[in-house]
């Protein structure tokens, strides 16, 4: 799929950075650099850089096919509960079907997003993977 | 409303849209006392019609095609409920006098291309650059909220399906629908997985189709030639995406759309009135029909049998998804059950068309009520 180049760099801090908005009037947060609050409208909004790790609370096992999308199935696309809060929608990779499960930790990690572009640029983005031990 | 008439739901490899839209038209003006040099405003449905036909604003090439002269004609596309909002914009007009007559079509073509470019296409009733782009699907969705359900409620994978055995059982009596056949439980654990735990036999199938809907005022209405049903109200209400909602079982946009509807028309559902929802996965079917509060939460896989006038086409399910058409779909099976055309027979006063994009993202409701 054809992705604008612009956007990516306009919504770097959503696809390479993830941030949630703290609201300052109902105290509510949100997952995502947003303009007002998801909840109560208010513009009196705070964004905080998340550390990228959280919970995984659900996912599904997905063989969806779109353009360009054969190569990475099955996808786990899941929501995951940030440590900060809030929820955030993502893929799921690096991860062995069989060893995932409700309450796995994760963390973000930079990876392709597609590649399919027609001229041939390749779009990054954010997924999550079960934690590192170190 | 005096006169309604679709296509048969299909993959119609053979026509394009303009054939489609004329046969409906065809169907709908019959015996209305009306042709299409009588239509005031022809207001054109189409969720996809930019992304898969290349053709910006279909109304002016619908009206040049099929005889339409001296027509307003304008093209609503607002997702998966592009049909009702033409239909409010319709019964605007007639309420509020500016029109008499008022012709409202909607078509998609969703099988112009191979399903893995139609599934992206259809993809695009999520946030682009929050889902889309991160090739988040509608039926991942629909499948986190069916785990959510049967784990919060304890319901097992196998009753779902019971929705879906329904669906089926209606549409082999509906000429138009598509997939005129029945389905077992027995065939769940060998059905094509999409998004696990969700099959084909959880969802829509890939459709083209044409509808069409004459609204008029009360005054043409009584010349017409077929008894008027009545479109009574109209209502809406926009949800939160679904990574932001504290409850996924729980369709709050529907709720809060029914609970306005219902005041105001002093209305209230039963298993016994003719309802028409949006299941463009079982699951949504069940959580619509708690959400308008016609079986308690988590109950709903119990209430389904004790339905007789759920979804009598077969739903999306089995009638077919042709996009921008269905909510225009689901109002002339609910006109023909209403006025007694339909493989049912209704007593009921009142029916009601549920639409919504998405899962609940924005829900609409379309009251009927008989002519009186």
């Amino acid at each position: 799929m054809k992705h604008s180049i612009s956007i990516f760099w306009r919504l770097k801090d959503n696809h390479y950075k993830i941030y949630v908005t703290k609201c300052g009037d109902c105290g509510r947060v949100a997952s995502l650099k947003r303009l007002k609050c998801p909840y109560c409208g208010s513009r009196n909004v705070e964004h905080v850089e998340s550390r990228g790790f959280g919970e995984l609370i659900n996912y599904t096992v997905s063989y969806y096919r779109t353009e360009g999308s054969e190569q990475y199935l099955p996808r786990v696309v899941g929501l995951v509960k940030l440590d900060e809060g809030p929820v955030i929608v993502g893929e799921i990779t690096d991860v062995d079907l069989n060893e995932l499960s409700i309450g796995t930790r994760v963390e973000a990690v930079l990876r392709k997003y597609s590649s399919e572009d027609p001229n041939g640029l390749i779009y990054y983005g954010l997924k999550f993977i079960p934690v590192i031990k170190k | 409303m005096v006169g309604s008439g679709v296509t048969k739901v299909d993959r119609h490899y053979d026509k394009n849209y303009l054939v489609l839209i004329d046969e409906a038209v065809g169907k709908t003006l019959a015996n209305s006392g009306l042709d299409a040099s009588d239509i005031e405003y022809l207001i054109v449905s189409t969720a996809f019609s930019e992304s898969i036909l290349n053709q910006a604003d279909p109304s002016t090439y619908i009206a040049q095609n099929l005889g339409f002269r001296n027509v307003k004609a304008l093209t609503v596309s607002s997702g998966e409920v592009s049909g009702a909002v033409a239909l409010d914009y319709a019964h605007a007009l007639i309420r509020s006098g500016k029109a008499s007559r008022v012709l409202v079509v909607g078509f998609e073509k969703m099988s112009e291309y191979p399903s893995w470019v139609i599934n992206r296409v259809y993809s695009k009733i999520l946030e682009y650059e929050v889902e889309g782009i991160k090739n988040v699907a509608p039926s991942d969705y629909a499948a986190l909220i069916m785990n959510d359900y049967m784990r919060r409620y304890g319901v097992s994978r196998e009753s779902i399906i019971k929705w879906s055995i329904k669906m089926h059982e209606n549409a082999v009596k509906t000429p138009h629908a598509q997939l005129q056949f029945t389905i077992s439980a027995d065939s769940l654990s060998k059905a094509l997985r999409i998004s696990e735990p969700l099959t084909m036999l959880d969802s829509h199938p890939t459709s083209d189709g044409a509808a069409a809907l004459l609204l008029v005022n009360e005054s043409v209405a009584k010349k017409a030639g077929t008894t008027p049903i009545e479109l009574v109200d109209v209502e809406s209400s926009v949800n939160l995406p679904i990574y932001l909602r504290d409850d996924l079982t729980y369709f709050s946009a529907t709720a809060a759309a029914y609970k306005r509807l219902s005041s105001r028309n002093g209305v209230k559902l039963t298993t016994n009135t003719a309802i028409n929802v949006y299941d463009t996965y079982d699951i949504y079917g069940l959580l619509t029909i708690e959400a308008l509060e016609i079986c308690a939460r988590g109950e709903a896989v119990k209430c389904v049998d004790e339905m007789p006038y759920l979804n009598v086409g077969g739903g999306l399910k089995a009638r077919g998804h042709p996009v921008g058409a269905t909510p225009l779909y689901q109002v002339h099976e609910l006109r023909e059950l209403m006025s007694g055309t339909s493989w049912v027979k209704y007593d009921g006063d009142i029916s009601l068309a549920h639409a919504m994009s998405g899962p609940d993202n924005n829900a609409w409701l379309i009251l009927l009520k008989g002519w009186v």
